[in-house]
């Protein structure tokens, strides 16, 4: 029998029911669900969604903590023929609120903590998970995925769009980044690849499913039948007893995740894991003195470094034998993508630094609904023979990188002011419209500083000058707007207040003098 | 311990998560913490450093489990036993 061919995300899920439908999927807990369960499931919803009205490309969001019912509503919105819009529950009403009429979605499945924690109105339609919400009028989950589907499947081909994901935006909102299904397949294809990904593996999943590294997961185990176990608590011991009692063999991680792990280090060194076949680091340099401890504890295990950026999904990886290199390194492109230095345009010399540019298949979409945000970071191949007619799309990262002579690639800076916390990309931006919608706040300034206990990368510094009719406690008032506000990550760690913010020639804010000033 | 003592630490994490976490909402004692994710792994270190700085105390990695940090009866009681 011929292999069905997988062009689609709900072509991964059929391929992956038929030819491992009695494996399991899924663990949540302690329930355990396999690949026919997940297609039966995805039926159910799927037929529910077709039921609400949800038309071929509409945009379904989804609001709640990583579980098996967020995954199921993932392939059965895919099923339905329409895109999935994982909104990382980190956020708040406001976002949350703006990203629903951003992308227009036309129904909202969410925690009922999460649904009650919306102004009313934000969405036109819901099904919840839990109890049931504050507002009558949504539809009860469990019940959906309890009721036998249809098993209609709405045709989609691999450039038709497969989900949005949103990231910190330069407008001071989030913005959405647009992925075709054909991004969602080959980025399993491509990272299962190199990580040698079987049908035995159990992967732990602790990143949210928002973000395109930790969406990656799910499609990667999807794609060969392997186990995938959803963890939500990252607390160390938490962390470690999901690795243990799973006997996990791969984990996807951003820097904190190992800070955290390695608070477990004296258990790790007196009983080590055996299983655990390899770990991937993505969304920032993991500081080397974690890579050391790494490296020590866990002997029996490769260690992946990766980079990629959500607008072309994933972009290099450092194989596991070339660790040497070091935390800077970012070795060299993922199978099937290259990557250029461009420098003034041309390609750079052998150590000379250029603009990260990225070819190839996971090369997003654009930003939704954002022609100028999508012309600055996406365009044509500068390196293309003009008779290609500049038709191939490639992102330009705004990332700074050196290549070396045998090809590594060393990440040398932003040529931008994005902060990076945490594995998030935050946009300073989004920071000081949050700090002046305090009300207090009269101009602000946010930058990235690198975090003195090595635990995020760069923590949050604001700058700020106060309105004359400030309050005392304004400062408070601050924080606490923050915290109501904005994502744990978004909040800054120190708050500088100041007379008056440096300013340049055209009125902007002068950023360079600031950085001096403060973070130097 | 005594139930005054009880609440007493209680009321500290409270105000603890009032300043770092949630604003001018207060948190019920038996509000889930971290199963919704209002609490992230990252700021229940910070809680973690605060509570031993506070009490004199040193919660252990196997004791660092969303159990006794899903609530704030459940942490208050694991500080409780701790200092005990």
């Amino acid at each position: 029998m011929i292999a069905r061919p997988t062009f689609t995300l709900d072509d991964l899920l059929l391929r992956a029911a038929e030819e491992h439908g009695e494996r399991t999927a899924i663990v949540d807990g302690k329930a355990s669900h396999t690949y026919e369960d997940l297609l039966a499931a995805s039926d159910s919803l799927a037929t529910a969604l077709v039921d609400a009205g949800v038309a071929r490309g509409d945009r379904v969001g989804i609001y709640m903590q990583k579980s098996w019912e967020s995954i199921v509503a993932m392939l059965a919105i895919s099923q339905a023929g329409a895109a999935f819009v994982n909104v990382n529950p980190a956020l708040k009403a406001a976002q949350v609120a703006y990203i629903a009429g951003d992308c227009d979605i036309r129904l909202l499945i969410a925690d009922t903590d999460k649904l009650d924690a919306l102004e009313p109105g934000s969405v036109p339609q819901a099904f919840h998970h839990g109890r049931a919400p504050k507002q009558p009028g949504s539809t009860d989950l469990a019940a959906i995925i309890a009721a036998p589907g249809r098993g209609e499947r709405r045709p989609l081909i691999e450039t038709d769009l497969g989900t949005v994901l949103y990231t910190s935006g330069s407008t001071g909102m989030p913005k959405g980044v647009a992925f075709s299904q054909r991004n969602l397949v080959v980025g399993a294809e491509i990272v299962s690849t190199y990580l040698e990904n079987t049908a035995d593996d159990r992967i732990l999943s602790v990143l949210p499913f928002s973000f395109d590294y930790g969406l990656n997961q799910l499609t990667c185990a999807i794609r060969v039948g392997a186990s995938l176990v959803v963890q939500r608590s990252q607390l160390p011991g938490d962390l470690l007893r999901g690795l243990r009692q799973n006997e996990i063999t791969g984990l996807a991680g951003v820097p904190p995740v190992w800070s955290l792990l390695l608070r477990n280090a004296k258990s790790l060194e007196a009983e080590p894991l055996t299983a655990l076949r390899y770990i991937t680091n993505s969304g920032g340099r993991i500081p080397q003195v974690n890579l050391d401890a790494l490296r020590r504890l866990l002997p029996g295990t490769r260690i992946f470094l990766m980079y990629g950026l959500t607008e072309a999904f994933r972009s290099t990886f450092l194989p596991p034998e070339e660790i040497d290199r070091g935390s800077d390194c970012i070795g060299k492109a993922i199978p099937n993508t290259e990557i250029l230095v461009i420098k003034d345009g041309r390609a750079a010399e052998v150590g000379e630094v250029g603009e990260l540019v990225h070819r190839g298949p996971t090369v997003a979409l654009g930003y939704w609904g954002n022609q100028e945000a999508t012309d600055r970071v996406y365009g044509p191949n500068p390196l293309a023979p003009p008779e290609l007619l500049e038709v191939e799309r490639v992102v330009r990262s705004g990332d700074l990188v050196r290549r070396d002579a045998d090809g590594y690639l060393y990440f040398m800076g932003r040529n931008d002011e994005m902060i990076k916390s945490g594995g998030f990309r935050i946009s300073p931006e989004e920071v000081e419209n949050l700090l002046i919608a305090s009300g207090v706040v009269h101009e602000a300034a946010a930058l990235g500083v690198d975090d003195p206990d090595g635990v995020v990368g760069q923590v949050v510094l604001a700058v700020i000058s106060l309105r004359d009719d400030a309050p005392e406690d304004a400062l408070q008032v601050i924080r606490d707007h923050m915290v109501a506000n904005a994502p744990p990550y978004m909040a800054p760690r120190d708050i500088v207040v100041v007379d008056e913010l440096p300013k340049g020639a055209s009125g902007k804010l002068d950023r360079p003098a600031i950085r001096r000033a403060h973070a130097a | 311990m005594a139930i005054e003592e009880l609440q007493d630490v209680a009321e500290t994490i409270r105000g603890w998560l009032r300043e770092h976490v949630t604003g001018d909402r207060a948190v019920t004692d038996d509000e889930e913490l971290i199963s919704t994710g209002l609490l992230t792994s990252l700021q229940t270190v910070e809680l973690v450093l605060f509570l031993d700085q506070r009490f004199g105390i040193d919660i252990t990695d196997d004791e660092f489990v969303e159990e006794n940090f899903n609530t704030v009866d459940a942490i208050a009681r694991l500080v409780a036993s701790k200092r005990g």
